[in-house]
């Protein structure tokens, strides 16, 4: 992989964050309702009103409130939560590992869900073994996040109690345990959606030439799919998991509600109904250069696993 | 029979006696909240969120009692009103410590309401507003009034009247007031009976017993009784009651009124329904012309009685509520002190509704539109049941669900037709609801427009009438006359569902809303 393909993908990445700096800037501000208002209540006095807008800045001209936001920025100062009174920067380095784990850890149970059932499925196409398996897969896609969510904690919390019910635990082990009903719930969702892709590009991939010719040699099934379809198969899972990044989070935000988790899909999901301009400001950023670099690494992964990219 | 009677009798105090001391010191309890408290300053705060727990980090001079009609000794163990009610002189307990052990000293009291009361500080110095200046002497200090203020009193039962340590505020980081009530708020030292112990922003809060506390318990030693309350925060309303039914937490809070039966039936859990002065309405715009300049039938008052009447409260009360709430039949709840028992509200009933419609023009009715909070089932079951009713009488309502911050931005623009609320006191007197409620110069009377000469003069009367069978007798007129000009339809008056598991005994929700733990045990 060159150095230089690295580079302009990286080059790529700073006019997306001026962009979506921009956007929610202006985004927030067009939603009815400001952070004053929100933070009071509708009980609170014009002249209360006004000077809690004073002392939020919200009095000044968008231009002027735009410049101090980004000289803010440029100092690496995210601002600071107008309800919670606190930096911004120090909300999202609190709640974005506990997210980040969620994530990875849904995403590691989901590829362990999805590949073998996947490969399973195509090898098994058209019985009744592919017929379960994607009929599975396909009420885990109709089904709410939430409901699974519900329904995992009632059983497995509150009935069997082998998990604790919410809750993220303190060390690593802890946190595993913990976590496993959450991760287990945006994991099953993310492996309907896997799944269904999966079994398509094996298929695609098992009746291919050069598997046919792989076969022909006389070749093993078990050597054939561990060495061909395999390999392709992951290019496919990691740019799917790439692409599905987005929808990993949006279903963190219902996740760690349900689950009481302090990631940052909560923190969004408060900052949002508060109109706490600056933490929905400083995360959406976050969310941008975090998606912008799995984006990076899927295409940087993608490239190394199949060189034609690269060139494309 | 008479000695039965009073072997009974004395076999029940007995029993009583034994319960009593029978309580149980130490512990921990874990009490699920539905969110995190924001920013805990007692005078810079803004939300039930912080309100609600400040009390148990901080003490005042006087406190609320727990029904919610008075005051009882606070930090101060007396207080006199001077004969022309403009001083009122209270005398601090002696040997009272701030969590850290340092002393309480009227200076702090004098610097805590000086700052409680500064017009710049926080939405609250109003309540304070009649002080003209604070002495000290001693252990005692002295209120000098610009105006008689029956109010007072329960202005320094209130939250935001804490009492503060001005030193260990000062050495707070920061450079000036702002930046230090920021830091100290973060790790605040008071004289409550418990003090903060950890947070975890989001998460959880832990708050352990101040052992400076001055109050005693029942067993003649210090309270509180527990070590510590360990606060989670369980946004999910489900999820806190699964945590509770596992015995994961001993505590929730909002429990959804149409869980309260189910839980009322689990043996295990003691479902509180603690009383409150929560009131549940409707607000309507009572301005002749909409903001978009179209005509308002609810400008008539005959209307508004109209629609009133035709709410079918009982049947809201059933549907909404599971039955758990009651009739509100004035705009303060019934906890409110000097509410008046014989507001009669509104009764169903159709044939009059139907014909104050008709005498008021509107024998077909007409159409209206209400806000709802978006994802709140009460505001949809409440107007949909309101739909169904109301269309009895020929008006057709609309439901128009929005976010909440939409809503009020909608709402103090006055760009709206009707909406749905909840009101609940702050302070231990009728003069806040009515402020907000009825009084145009605040938010013109909840943004309804409503505007009334003579409830204006009466509460003005009412603010510095320290007799208080006077002063109820002109808060019954004002009650009368609102009920008359009807500016909100009256709904219901709603309790705290809290449930415990239960082992837990002495915990308090009072009408305020705040939550308190200094008297709470386990029961082993």
């Amino acid at each position: 992989m060159r150095a230089s393909y690295v580079l302009k993908r990286l080059l790529q990445i700073i006019p997306t964050f001026i962009a979506v700096l921009i956007l929610v800037f202006l985004l927030v501000r067009l939603l009815p309702g400001d952070p004053a208002s929100a933070i009071l209540g509708d009980r609170a006095t014009p002249e209360i009103v006004a000077r809690k807008k004073r002392e939020l800045g919200l009095d000044q001209p968008l231009v002027v409130q735009f410049w101090i936001f980004v000289q803010h920025l440029v100092r690496g100062d995210l601002g600071e939560s107008t309800s919670l009174k606190v930096p911004v920067l120090r909300l999202v380095g609190e709640r974005l590992p506990v997210t980040l784990f969620l994530s990875v850890y849904a995403s590691i149970l989901g590829v362990v869900m999805a590949v073998p059932l996947a490969i399973l499925a195509a090898v098994r196409r058209n019985t009744w073994v592919d017929g379960v398996i994607r009929g599975l897969f396909q009420i885990g896609l109709s089904l709410p996040v939430f409901y699974v969510a519900l329904q995992l904690l009632t059983l497995l919390g509150a009935k069997l109690q082998w998990f604790p019910i919410g809750g993220y635990g303190d060390s690593f082990g802890d946190r595993l345990y913990h976590l496993f009903l959450p991760a287990l719930t945006l994991g099953f969702n993310l492996a309907a959606i896997l799944v269904r892709t999966l079994r398509n590009s094996i298929l695609e991939v098992l009746t291919a030439e050069y598997v046919e010719f792989a076969r022909s040699k006389g070749l093993r099934t078990r050597v054939v799919l561990s060495r061909h379809v395999l390999r392709n198969a992951l290019i496919s899972t990691i740019t799917l998991l790439g692409l599905n990044i987005g929808a990993l989070i949006g279903g963190a935000v219902i996740t760690e509600s349900v689950f009481a988790i302090p990631g940052v899909g909560r923190l969004m999901i408060d900052a949002i109904f508060g109109r706490d301009y600056p933490v929905i400001q400083g995360l959406t950023l976050v969310f941008a250069v975090l998606v912008s670099l799995v984006f990076l690494m899927t295409d940087l992964v993608h490239a190394r696993l199949d060189p034609r990219v690269e060139h494309a | 029979m008479k000695r039965l009677v009073r072997t009974t009798l004395a076999l029940g105090a007995a029993l009583v006696l034994s319960q009593s001391l029978a309580v149980e010191r130490g512990g921990t309890l874990v009490y699920g909240r539905y969110a995190d408290s924001l920013f805990l300053d007692p005078v810079l705060n803004d939300a039930n969120l912080d309100i609600w727990i400040l009390t148990n980090l901080y003490d005042t001079l006087l406190q609320p009692s727990a029904n919610g009609k008075g005051v009882q000794p606070g930090l101060a163990s007396s207080y006199t009103v001077s004969s022309d009610n403009k001083s009122m002189k209270l005398t601090l307990r002696s040997g009272i410590k701030f969590a850290d052990g340092s002393p309480i000293t009227a200076a702090d009291v004098k610097w805590s309401l000086d700052r409680a009361r500064k017009p710049d500080n926080g939405d609250w110095s109003g309540s304070l507003a009649s002080i003209d200046n604070i002495t000290t002497s001693g252990n005692t200090v002295t209120l000098n009034l610009k105006r008689p203020d029956p109010t007072l009193a329960a202005a320094l039962a209130t939250f935001n009247s804490a009492i503060m340590s001005q030193k260990l505020f000062n050495a707070a980081a920061g450079k000036n007031d702002a930046e230090k009530a920021k830091a100290f708020a973060e790790k605040p030292i008071g004289s409550g009976p418990f003090v903060l112990s950890e947070w975890k922003k989001g998460s959880y809060m832990v708050i352990k017993r101040n052992p400076y506390y001055w109050k005693k318990g029942e067993d003649g030693k210090a309270l509180p009784y527990l070590d510590a309350v360990r606060f989670e925060i369980i946004p999910d309303d489900n999820t806190r009651i699964l945590k509770l039914q596992a015995g994961e937490i001993q505590g929730a809070e909002f429990i959804p009124l149409a869980r309260v039966n189910e839980l009322k039936a689990n043996p295990k859990i003691n479902m509180a329904l603690f009383p409150s002065t929560q009131v549940n309405f409707i607000t309507m715009n009572n301005r002749p012309k909409l903001k978009d300049g179209s005509t308002n039938p609810l400008s008539d008052v005959r209307v508004r009685q109209a629609l009133n009447y035709a709410t079918n409260k009982d049947a809201l009360i059933q549907i909404v509520t599971y039955g758990v709430g009651k009739p509100m039949n004035s705009f303060m709840s019934s906890t409110t002190p000097l509410f008046d028992t014989s507001q009669k509200g509104f009764p169903y009933n159709l044939d009059k509704a139907k014909a104050l419609m008709a005498a008021a023009g509107y024998k077909n009715g007409f159409e209206v539109t209400s806000m709802a909070t978006s994802g709140s089932a009460n505001d949809l079951a409440q107007l949909t049941a309101l739909q169904q009713m109301w269309a009895q009488i020929g008006v057709k309502l609309k439901i128009e669900q929005l976010d909440a911050a939409t809503k009020t931005a909608r709402y103090r623009a006055n760009d709206f037709q009707m909406r749905t609320g909840g009101w609940t006191n702050d302070i231990n007197d009728p003069s806040q609801i009515t402020t907000y409620f009825a009084i145009y110069a605040t938010v013109e009377s909840l943004h309804t427009g409503f505007k009334s000469a003579e409830i204006e003069k009466l509460f003005e009367q009412s603010q510095s009438e320290t007799s208080r069978v006077k002063r109820a007798s002109i808060y019954r007129r004002i009650q009368t006359l609102y009920h008359e000009a009807a500016p909100i339809v009256y709904l219901y008056e709603t309790p705290y569902p809290v449930a415990l598991a239960k082992n837990v005994k002495g915990f308090v929700q009072i009408p305020l809303g705040n939550n308190i733990f200094a008297a709470t045990y386990l029961d082993k």
